[in-house]
C-alpha cells in the first residue's frame, strides 16, 4: 500500500512551534470552543462530516479547525482572503498538535500570506477536492466564495460550459472561470456531484450571507445554509467588537501614525462602523460618518458624530475607512483629492470598496511599495496617499484580525451551526436559516465564566411576569439588542 | 427690615474697628427651616470639608477672627460657612451673584450664631453692592473672596479696612485675573491666596463640576435634547474641556474655539473640532461660553447664528456673551420663553434662545457645582484661609501678592477626598524616596 502523505501547502512548516503556542494562548481566550469541545467529546456529533472550510487561516481559525476535528469531522481548509492567513498558524494546523514538521500529523490546509488571485482560487479548490472518491458533506464559508465555486461549477456543467470573460468584468472573475473551465476539463460532474451531497452551509459574514440570500431568492441556492453572521453573538460581538479591537491595530502597524488629532472618515455605521467609529474617536481623532441608509445616519449623529458626504470631507481627512459591504465606495477620482499621505483602508469584507482598480489605471500613478501590504500611490501632480493591504480588509491584512475572545464567539457559533445542520439535517430545508435564539444564549452564556460576570437568574415568578421561560430565550426573534 | 447706610457706616467705622457688622439682610427670614434639608443633604456629600470641619474644631485656627465671605449662596457655601464658625470665626456673608443666592438657604444660615448674611435673589446692582459694603462693615481680619468684587470693593471704596486684613482667598480664576492684575499695580493690600490654581480643584471643581453642572443648568433652562447637536464650546480650559467632554458624552458634536494655541492644540488631540468663533457660529445650535474673557459671542458671531441657536455662559461674569449687542440686534424680547431663557428676535426673523441672561449658567439654571465637586474647593479654601489666620502665614514679600495654594494643603485635600471615595493609595518605601531624591543612579 502507498504510502499516503497529508497533502497541503503551506509557506513555511518551520512556524508550526511558533503557531501552536499561540494557539495554546488563543485557547485560553476562546472558552466558547473549548467549553463545546468538552461537551461533544463523547457524543462525536461530527463524525462522519467532511467539512471543507473557506475562512481567513488564523490562529483563532486553527482552534475552530481542531474543535471541529476534536467533534468527529474530517476537515480541509484554505483561507478566505489572500492577504490574511497567519503564515504560523497554518503551518501548526498543517503539522497538527501530535505531528512535527518532518512528520505532519494535521489537516490539509492550503493558505499562505501573499496569494495571487490564482494561487487564492487554486487552493480554493483544493480545500473542496477531498482525497479518492469522497467529496465535502459540509462547507463553513466565510464571504461565500467556497458556495460561489461549488454552485458555478455546478451551473457550468449544466450548460455544459463556462463562459468567457469580457473585457469589463473584473480580474478575478476571469480567474473564478479559467478555474472551473479547467476542472470541467479534468472532472466532468465533480461540481454537481459535490453540491448534491453537501447537507450545507454555514457562513460567517455579511457579505457572504447577503450572497445566500440572493441565491435563495433567484432559487439558485442547491443547498441549505445557516446565516451565522446574523447570530446577535456574531455580529453584534465581532463585527463591532472585534473590528473596535483589530482597526486601529492595523493602522498602527501598517503607518505608526499618531491618530489622535486627525479627522477619520468612517464610510459605514453598520455594526462594522459604529465599532471603527468609537475606536478611532478612543484615540483622539475626530470622527465623520457617511452614510446612505438614514436611520444609520440618525444614529451617528445621535452618537455625536458628524455626519457628511465624502465628496464634502475628502480634501480635509487624514483617514478613510470603507465599511459598507457595497463596493466604488472610495474612487480614484476622490483619491486623487485627498490630502497628501492620507491614509486609506478597508475593513469590509471585499476589496471593491476602494476602486484600486481605477486607481491602477490612472494615466500618471506611481506605486512605491513601503513594506508588506503598505503602499505610497502618488498622482502626477505629485501628492500621494497610503492604501493599507492594496484595499482588502486592513484589519487581517495590516494586524493579526480579530482577538481571540471575540472571535470565540463568532467560532463557537460556527460549531453549532455545523453540529445542527449535520445532525438535524431534515429540519433544515433549502433556504437560509439563523440559529434560534437559545443557541445564541447558549453561545453567550459560554463567555460569561471567563468575564467573571455572574448572572441573575429569573425567580419563576418573575419569568411569568415577562412570559419567558427562566432559562430562555429572554427576547422576541425580532429584539434588536 | 432697616437697612444702614454702607456710606454712613463706612465713615462711622473710621479710626477704629468695629466689634460686629451690621444685622443680616435677607429675603425672608422665616425660610430658614425650609433651607436646613438642603444643608443637610450637602453636607453628606462633602466629606472632605466635614473632615477639615473635624479638624478645625481642635485646633480653632480662626479663634476671635472675623471673615468677610463674598460667595454664591449654596447649601454648599453654607457647609463652608459652618466649617469657617466651627474653628472659631465670625462670618459675614455676602451673595456673589444677584441671581445664584438660595434665599431659603441664606435665612438658614442668617439664623446660625456667628453668622451674619447679605443677600438677597435678584437685588438690583445698587443693592449687590450694598450687601458686600455690609460684610466689610465687620472689619475682617480675613477674607475670601469669589470674583474679587469684595476684595476690588474693599480697596476701592473701604481703604481704611485694608491694614486689619491679614489675607484672603479668592476662588475663581476670573477674581485671580483681577488680582493678578492689583499686584501688578502695586494696589493690592494683602496677601490673597488663588484657591482657583490647585491642582485638586482644577480637577474635580472645574473639570468635572463645571463640566457637569454646566450641562444641568443648560438641560434645566431648555430641556433640549443634546445628541446629534452641534455644540461650541469657546475655551477649553479646564472648565471648558469639562463641558466639552460632558457634551460628547451626551452625543454632541462639539467644536472649541481658542485662542491659546496650547490648548487647541490639545483640544484636536482629544479629537475636538476646532475652528475660530467666526467659522463655527453658522452651525453652532448651542453655545457655551467658559473663557473668562469678554465679547466672545459679539454682534458679529450673533449676526451669523442660525435660527433656534441656545447661548449659554459658563464664565464668571456676564461678558462673555455681549447681550447688549443681542439686545440692540433684536426687535422683540421675549423674557421667560422658559425659566431661565429668553428669546431674541431678530429682524430676519431668526430666534436666538439667551440663557439665564448670559449669566453663570450652572448656577443661574441648575444648582451650581455638584456638591462633591464644592467639597474639595472649599476644602482648599478653608485650609488656606486657615493657613493665613496662623501666627506667621505671610512668606516674606508676601503682603500684596497672589499666592499659590500651597502644595501641602493641596496634597492634604486630594488625600481626604481619596479617602472619601474609599480608596488606598499605596506610600513611596524610604527606599524608593531615596531613589527619587537621587540623581547618581541612572540606567
Amino acid at each position: 500500500m502507498p504510502v499516503e502523505t497529508v497533502p497541503f501547502k503551506v509557506a513555511d512548516l518551520s512556524l508550526a512551534d511558533f503557531g501552536r503556542r499561540e494557539i495554546r494562548l488563543a485557547e485560553h481566550e476562546m472558552p466558547g470552543l473549548m467549553t463545546v469541545r468538552a461537551e461533544f467529546a463523547e457524543s462525536q456529533p461530527l463524525a462522519g462530516a467532511r467539512i471543507t472550510g473557506s475562512l481567513h487561516m488564523t490562529v483563532q481559525t486553527a482552534v475552530l479547525i481542531e474543535t471541529l476535528v476534536a467533534l468527529g469531522a474530517e476537515v480541509r481548509w484554505a483561507s478566505c482572503n489572500i492577504f490574511s492567513t497567519q503564515d504560523h498558524a497554518a503551518a501548526a494546523v498543517a503539522v497538527g498538535p501530535d505531528g512535527t514538521p518532518d512528520d505532519p500529523r494535521g489537516i490539509p490546509v492550503f493558505a499562505w500570506k501573499g496569494e495571487t488571485l490564482e494561487e487564492y482560487w487554486w487552493c480554493t479548490e483544493q480545500a473542496l477536492t477531498w482525497p479518492a472518491e469522497s467529496r465535502p458533506n459540509m462547507l463553513l464559508d466565510d464571504g461565500g466564495d467556497a458556495t460561489l465555486l461549488v454552485h458555478k461549477g455546478a451551473e457550468f456543467e449544466a450548460a455544459g460550459q463556462v463562459p468567457a470573460a469580457r473585457d469589463d468584468d473584473p480580474e478575478e472573475w476571469g480567474v473564478i472561470l479559467s478555474v472551473l473551465a479547467r476542472s470541467l476539463k479534468q472532472a466532468p460532474g465533480k461540481w454537481t456531484a459535490t453540491a448534491a451531497e453537501i447537507k450545507g452551509v454555514t457562513e460567517e459574514t455579511t457579505t457572504g450571507v447577503h450572497r445566500l440570500y440572493e441565491m435563495a431568492k433567484d432559487g439558485s441556492l442547491r443547498f441549505p445554509a445557516i446565516n451565522v453572521n446574523d447570530s446577535v453573538t456574531k455580529s453584534k460581538f465581532d463585527n463591532k467588537y472585534g473590528c473596535r479591537h483589530s482597526l486601529i491595530d492595523g493602522i498602527n502597524r501598517a503607518t505608526d501614525v499618531l491618530i489622535g488629532g486627525k479627522v477619520a472618515v468612517v464610510c459605514g455605521y453598520g455594526d462594522v462602523g459604529k465599532g471603527c467609529a468609537e475606536s478611532l474617536r478612543g484615540q483622539g481623532a475626530r470622527v465623520i460618518i457617511t452614510e446612505i441608509d438614514p436611520i444609520c445616519a440618525l444614529q451617528a449623529a445621535m452618537d455625536g458624530y458628524q455626519v457628511a458626504r465624502l465628496e464634502d470631507v475628502v480634501a480635509s481627512a487624514d483617514i478613510f475607512v470603507t465599511a459598507t459591504g457595497n463596493f466604488h465606495i472610495i474612487t480614484a477620482e476622490h483619491m486623487s483629492q485627498m490630502k497628501h499621505q492620507a491614509i486609506v483602508g478597508n475593513i469590509g469584507h471585499f476589496d471593491n470598496e476602494i476602486d484600486m482598480a481605477g486607481l491602477t489605471r490612472l494615466p500618471g500613478i506611481r506605486r512605491t511599495n513601503i513594506k508588506p501590504q503598505v503602499d505610497e500611490w502618488t498622482f502626477p501632480d505629485g501628492h500621494a496617499v497610503i492604501v493599507l493591504s492594496e484595499g482588502r480588509l486592513l484589519n487581517l491584512g495590516n494586524a493579526t484580525g480579530h482577538p481571540s475572545f471575540v472571535m470565540s464567539n463568532s467560532f463557537t457559533n460556527q460549531v453549532i451551526a455545523q453540529v445542527e445542520l449535520f445532525t438535524k439535517t431534515d429540519q433544515y430545508p433549502i433556504g437560509v436559516h439563523v440559529l434560534p435564539k437559545h443557541l445564541d444564549e447558549k453561545v453567550a452564556r459560554l463567555h460569561l465564566d471567563a468575564l467573571g460576570v455572574r448572572l441573575s437568574v429569573l425567580t419563576k415568578e418573575q419569568a411569568s411576569y415577562i412570559g419567558v421561560p427562566v432559562d430562555g430565550p429572554y427576547k422576541p426573534d425580532h429584539y434588536r439588542y | 427690615m432697616v437697612r444702614t447706610s454702607p456710606t454712613t457706616t463706612g465713615t462711622d467705622r473710621q479710626g477704629g474697628r468695629p466689634a460686629d457688622g451690621p444685622p443680616s439682610d435677607i429675603a425672608d427670614p422665616g425660610l430658614a427651616l425650609a433651607g436646613q434639608p438642603g444643608i443637610a443633604w450637602a453636607e453628606r456629600a462633602m466629606p472632605v470639608l466635614g473632615m477639615v470641619r473635624a479638624s478645625f474644631a481642635g485646633r480653632l485656627p480662626f479663634a476671635g477672627l472675623t471673615i468677610a465671605c463674598c460667595l454664591h449662596v449654596t447649601a454648599e457655601t453654607a457647609v463652608l460657612v459652618r466649617a469657617l464658625t466651627t474653628g472659631g470665626a465670625r462670618v459675614h456673608l455676602a451673595a456673589s451673584n444677584p441671581l445664584s443666592t438660595q434665599d431659603d438657604i441664606a435665612a438658614a444660615l442668617a439664623a446660625e450664631s456667628g453668622v451674619t448674611v447679605q443677600a438677597r435673589s435678584g437685588v438690583d446692582r445698587d443693592g449687590y453692592y450694598e450687601h458686600l459694603h455690609r460684610a466689610l462693615d465687620s472689619g475682617p481680619d480675613l477674607v475670601m473672596d469669589d470674583g474679587c468684587d469684595l476684595v476690588n470693593t474693599l480697596h476701592e471704596a473701604r481703604s481704611e479696612l485694608i491694614g486689619g486684613v491679614r489675607g484672603g482667598c479668592e476662588a475663581t480664576s476670573s477674581g485671580a485675573a483681577r488680582l493678578r492684575r492689583m499686584a501688578a499695580a502695586g494696589s493690592l493690600g494683602f496677601p490673597v491666596v488663588a484657591a482657583d490654581v490647585s491642582a485638586t480643584r482644577r480637577m474635580i471643581d472645574h473639570k468635572y463640576g463645571t463640566g457637569q453642572s454646566v450641562l444641568d443648568g443648560i438641560l434645566r433652562a431648555t430641556n433640549t435634547l443634546v445628541a446629534g447637536k452641534t455644540v461650541v464650546v469657546a475655551g477649553f480650559g479646564p472648565c471648558g474641556s469639562g463641558i466639552a467632554e460632558r457634551a460628547r458624552g451626551l452625543g454632541a458634536q462639539v467644536i472649541v474655539t481658542e485662542v491659546d494655541p496650547v490648548r487647541a492644540l490639545g483640544a484636536i488631540m482629544q479629537g475636538f473640532r476646532v475652528m475660530p468663533m467666526r467659522a463655527a457660529a453658522p452651525g453652532a445650535e448651542l453655545i457655551i461660553t467658559a473663557t473668562g474673557s469678554r465679547d466672545v459671542i459679539s454682534a458679529a458671531e450673533l449676526a451669523a447664528l442660525p435660527d433656534g441657536a441656545i447661548l449659554a455662559n459658563a464664565g464668571h461674569f456676564d461678558v462673555e456673551i455681549d447681550v447688549p449687542a443681542m439686545a440692540g440686534l433684536a426687535i422683540e424680547v421675549n423674557p421667560g420663553v422658559r425659566p431661565n431663557a429668553t428669546e431674541y428676535v431678530l429682524a430676519d426673523g431668526r430666534r436666538l434662545i439667551l440663557l439665564a441672561e448670559g449669566r453663570v449658567v450652572n448656577l443661574v439654571a441648575g444648582e451650581g457645582n455638584p456638591a462633591a465637586a464644592m467639597d474639595t474647593s472649599f476644602a482648599v479654601q478653608a485650609l488656606a484661609l486657615a493657613w493665613l489666620a496662623g501666627a506667621d502665614p505671610e512668606p516674606a514679600g508676601a503682603r500684596g501678592r497672589v499666592l499659590d495654594v500651597p502644595a501641602a494643603i493641596d496634597s492634604e485635600v486630594a488625600s481626604l477626598a481619596v479617602a472619601a471615595l474609599g480608596t488606598r493609595i499605596d506610600e513611596l518605601t524610604p527606599e524608593q524616596l531615596a531613589y527619587l531624591d537621587s540623581w547618581r543612579l541612572g540606567s
